[in-house]
């Protein structure tokens, strides 16, 4: 069996950078020349000490910063500012070289870096060192006096990198709108094996840092321009390539903060799932989202509540108005409002912002509020990424998010999302206006959730100083009823069922009253029945005496005679009693 | 490794000290080397004194000394020091550098 060799692929040391390992494929080349090309301020040099502060850091390898135009001094605070702490490092595993001439030395015929080089590989022996960057090399180079000279150093370079086995970093800067015309631009990217280009544009007003990774000999990697910021943590790349892990959804649900809408929802949306809300202004986006974030607080749970352009004062007195009550969960600390203005930054620094915030509360659920504003700032396609990678990250941090989304102009049928993520979104929320009979009411429909079975109905939104719900629906000829036309069905129908009720009492009134006559004149009845046998009785009585006198006198005459004829007399007397007569006195009453 | 290249090891007061940093045998270094003897010959051949570093044999010495490239020549003495780089091929400079008129042969 004949096994096709697989070409080796280079071995990497991980950066440790979020995103620079993504679209690497995992790192820098191990051993070998990485060069990071970039104008001024383009964040070369964090970019490469955060690299060495990482692998220091995280796998404790040691390496060499050599500094040719920044003073390492000010190298080290400025790393200190991102939270490194240089002081512990530079102990053992980092060392600093301040590579700077003396600004008064001359230049006095042909020179080499022969001594930097001895030097640097002593001190690597020295510490173990596997990594060393070299900063500003331009800087260097412009020292030499001719291309031949620069390119004759670079080989020396190249060649000592590839001898000592150290993994080589250098930048080098660029002119922005200069044309890479200089040799050294052409010849360097030849001579390294990775080669990162970064830069720094203005979009709308808004500086977004890009970077693009030109060439990585021996390596599959993502060629795109990926855009990156400059952090509190230093450099984040905001790569959105790969697959991402997706978490085993939730089998509970969370509430929306409105009943009905878990209704419609069999119970809620799952938690750790995205709703995308989307709506014209005014639909009331903000206030499904703070309502959904009261019930997380009611229910104990932490959120967070990240608004563009509206302070934080202005939303909780907003929802308070149709009964949302945030202040005291923000006064007990498990909700927080971050009120974001769109221009101060692009929209992947806003998302590092909201990673940060995430991180620092780890909130339950969290509400974005318009999410759609990312896309006002540094380019839709940057805020597309950006959008599908902090809803990547709240699935996997299974925090259940409400995201809103601004709908341009009133036309009800406009479904498309501004930053194309409904299908990205679990589920999603309309809210629209409904025009009908010369009013304008609120409506919200389900257009998707996903893993339920959802009510398919429009619903009128309803908010009042009492809270918000939706309403019953009332469809008319195959239109959902809302406002005025709602009420009106509404009042019809209580109308109707007063009116039924009404029919109703009377009715049983009049029986009422009937069965009161007949009971009464089931009494009387009785009365007399009771009075008859009464009078019968008497009459027996009576008739009783009136026998045993008569036999009372008889016996002294009858004593006598013969026992037998005297008990046939007495025993003829006693059936003369006779049947009671009826009598019909209360007879005229019959109804 | 450093050594005098003065008859006397004692350098006279006002006498001129070199320091040279070379790398080895390189064609740059050596010219350099070459470059500034004939120069203390020619103006301070009984004054001065050469120490001559090879930074292939001493190489912390470059990072301790702050010393990037080779050849490195330092002119220690008199006051104030003062940093050539290059292999000395450029007399000009040198003479400038150092503050001495130019030779009557160049």
């Amino acid at each position: 069996m004949i096994v096709k060799k697989r070409a080796r692929i280079v071995e990497k040391i991980s950066t440790g950078i979020e995103g620079f390992d993504d679209i690497t494929g995992g790192g820098l080349p191990r051993g070998r020349t990485t060069l990071i090309m970039g104008g001024p301020g383009c964040g070369k040099t964090v970019l490469v000490l955060q690299a060495l502060v990482n692998a220091a850091t995280r796998h404790g390898v040691p390496g060499i910063f050599v500094s040719f135009e920044e003073n390492a001094e000010l190298v080290e605070e400025n790393a200190e500012s991102f939270g490194w702490d240089m002081v512990e490092l530079q102990k053992k595993l980092l060392y600093f070289l301040n590579a700077q001439l003396t600004p008064d030395a001359v230049k006095v015929g042909e020179f080499d870096l022969t001594a930097l080089l001895a030097g640097l590989e002593a001190k690597a022996t020295e510490m173990g060192a596997k990594l060393v960057v070299f900063d500003a090399l331009d800087v260097l180079l412009s020292l030499l006096d001719d291309w031949a000279a620069e390119r004759r150093e670079l080989y020396r370079i190249q060649a000592w990198l590839k001898r000592t086995g150290l993994t080589g970093i250098l930048t080098t800067k660029t002119e922005e709108d200069k044309s890479p015309t200089a040799p050294r631009y052409g010849f360097m990217p030849f001579m390294a094996d990775a080669v990162v280009v970064l830069r720094q544009r203005v979009i709308d007003r808004v500086a977004v840092r890009e970077m693009r990774l030109v060439k990585y000999r021996g390596s599959p990697h993502v060629l795109n321009e990926v855009p990156f910021v400059i952090g509190e943590d230093g450099v984040e790349v905001g790569a959105s390539n790969g697959i991402h892990p997706e978490p085993q959804p939730f089998k509970m649900r969370v509430s929306t903060g409105i009943d009905r809408l878990d209704g419609m929802l069999e119970g809620g949306i799952y938690r750790g799932t995205n709703v995308l809300i989307t709506g014209s202004a005014g639909t009331g986006k903000s206030m499904l989202s703070g309502l959904f974030l009261e019930a997380a607080c009611r229910r104990g749970e932490r959120a967070l509540f990240v608004s563009f352009d509206e302070n934080s004062r202005d939303i909780v007195r907003d929802l308070s108005s149709v009964g949302v009550r945030l202040a005291p969960h923000l006064k007990s600390g498990l909700l927080h409002i971050e009120a974001v203005r769109t221009e101060a930054a692009s929209s992947e620094e806003h998302l590092i912002r909201i990673k940060r915030l995430i991180r620092e509360h780890k909130p339950a659920c969290i509400a974005v509020d318009p999410f759609s504003a990312l896309v006002k700032v540094g380019g839709e396609l940057a805020a597309r990424n950006v959008a599908e990678r902090l809803i990547y990250l709240c699935r996997n941090e299974r925090i259940t998010a409400f995201l809103t989304s601004l709908i341009e102009g009133t036309d009800v049928t406009l479904e498309t999302t501004p930053l194309h993520i409904s299908t990205l979104a679990d589920s999603w929320l309309q809210l629209s206006y409904s025009l009908h009979g010369g009013e304008r009411n609120r409506a919200l429909t389900i257009i998707k959730s996903r893993g339920s079975k959802h009510s398919n109905q429009m619903r009128e939104l309803i908010f009042s100083d009492s809270g918000i719900t939706l309403t019953d629906p009332y469809t008319a000829g195959g239109e959902v009823l809302m406002g005025t036309l709602r009420i009106e069905k509404e009042n019809a129908v209580r109308t109707l069922a007063e009116r039924k009720r009404h029919e109703v009492d009377h009715k049983r009134r009049e029986v009422e009253l009937i069965l009161a006559a007949r009971d009464l004149r089931l009494a009387g009845t009785q009365r007399d029945l009771l009075d008859c046998s009464e009078e019968l009785d008497t009459l027996a009585r009576a008739e009783m005496t009136i026998t045993s006198e008569g036999t009372q006198r008889q016996d002294a005459v009858v004593r006598k005679r013969d026992n037998e004829l005297v008990k046939e007399q007495a025993n003829g007397a006693k059936p003369a009693g006779g049947k009671p007569r009826k009598r019909s006195k209360a007879a005229g009453k019959q109804p | 490794m450093s050594r005098s290249a003065t008859a006397s090891s004692q350098p006279l007061p006002g006498a001129y000290v070199f320091r040279i940093y070379i790398a080895g045998g390189q064609p740059n270094s050596v010219r350099a080397l070459a470059n500034l003897y004939t120069l203390c010959r020619q103006h301070f051949p009984e004054s001065h004194r050469i120490e001559v570093i090879d930074i292939l044999k001493e190489p912390m010495r470059a990072l301790a000394e702050a010393i990037l490239v080779t050849p490195t020549v330092v002119k220690v003495s008199p006051a104030p020091e003062q940093q050539m780089i290059g292999n000395l091929n450029d007399e000009n400079e040198v003479l400038r550098a150092l503050g001495l008129p130019r030779t009557k042969t160049s």
